[in-house]
């Protein structure tokens, strides 16, 4: 167990507030749950030690992520390093045909049910709830796809990059980003945009 | 009002949303564009749909920030 961070340092909630987004951050990059609570920890405990230095030129989230890039790295190269190959996931239910567009698109090719209009939506994103229920919504996605997601739209990788990294086909990836999109869309109009929603 | 004739390649609403996601990860040909275009001209749902997206490329751009 890595020593306990310094409680008394005034920035220490600021930067346990950040957790959830970097573990998920951890997550896309490394697969291993295990690992990426050590990759977390590791830099949480780094940015306890360095916040100091921290300037402000970005902001807090942004300082973090990129220590966390870094352990993230050292831990992927000892881990290839210790286990020969990080396991591969499975990818049959991600890839392969587009059945799953079934359930979203009738025989005609149509909506089952019409996306409708979200009126202002981003005023959203200055209420804190909305942003719980964006990352409930993260956390219901498929593993790939939830990781895969994140680095695409989140992180802002290259989608090549992304392909590679994953060890599979543009194609695929561009299905799996696909289907994710759909079940975000669908799940914030369920949670937050839509009528079910906004009667609670 | 121009009257324009139709694509060479029509797509249907399940077609479209696929355009409309990868337009995110690469560039899409004039074909695909062309088609695309159409179809949005003369589809709600799709228009609907399409705003969701950019919605939700903002809302992670503002996640990644740590949204203030």
């Amino acid at each position: 167990m890595p020593p306990a961070p310094t409680l008394s340092d005034p920035r220490f909630a600021e930067i346990e507030g950040h957790r959830p987004y970097l573990m998920r951050y951890a997550l896309s990059q490394l697969r291993d749950g295990q690992l990426a609570e050590e990759a977390v920890q590791e830099c949480l405990l780094a940015a306890l030690e360095g916040v100091q230095g921290f300037g402000g030129r970005s902001s807090l989230r942004t300082w973090l992520t990129s220590i966390l890039r870094f352990k993230v790295i050292d831990l992927q190269r000892r881990a290839i390093a210790e286990r020969n190959q990080v396991e591969l996931t499975d990818y049959a239910a991600e890839t392969g045909d587009e059945g799953w567009l079934d359930q979203l698109f009738d025989e005609t090719g149509h909506w089952r049910e019409a996306p409708s209009a979200w009126g202002d939506p981003e005023a959203a994103f200055e209420q804190g709830r909305f942003w719980e229920i964006f990352e409930g919504c993260l956390d219901k996605l498929p593993a790939a796809g939830a990781r895969v997601f994140f680095k695409r739209e989140i992180v802002g990788e290259d989608t090549e990059e992304i392909c590679k990294g994953e060890g599979i086909s543009a194609s695929n990836c561009w299905v799996i980003l696909h289907r994710a999109r759909l079940a975000l869309r669908l799940c914030l109009e369920k949670n937050w945009f839509g009528k079910e929603a906004s009667s609670r | 009002m121009e009257k324009k004739p139709p694509p060479v390649e029509s797509v249907d609403c399940r077609a479209a949303s696929r355009l409309l996601s990868i337009a995110y990860d690469r560039k899409l040909s004039a074909v695909e564009s062309e088609s695309l275009t159409y179809h949005l001209d003369r589809c709600l749902m799709c228009r609907n749909f399409d705003s969701q997206l950019k919605f939700l490329h903002r809302a992670s751009e503002k996640y990644r920030s740590g949204n203030g």
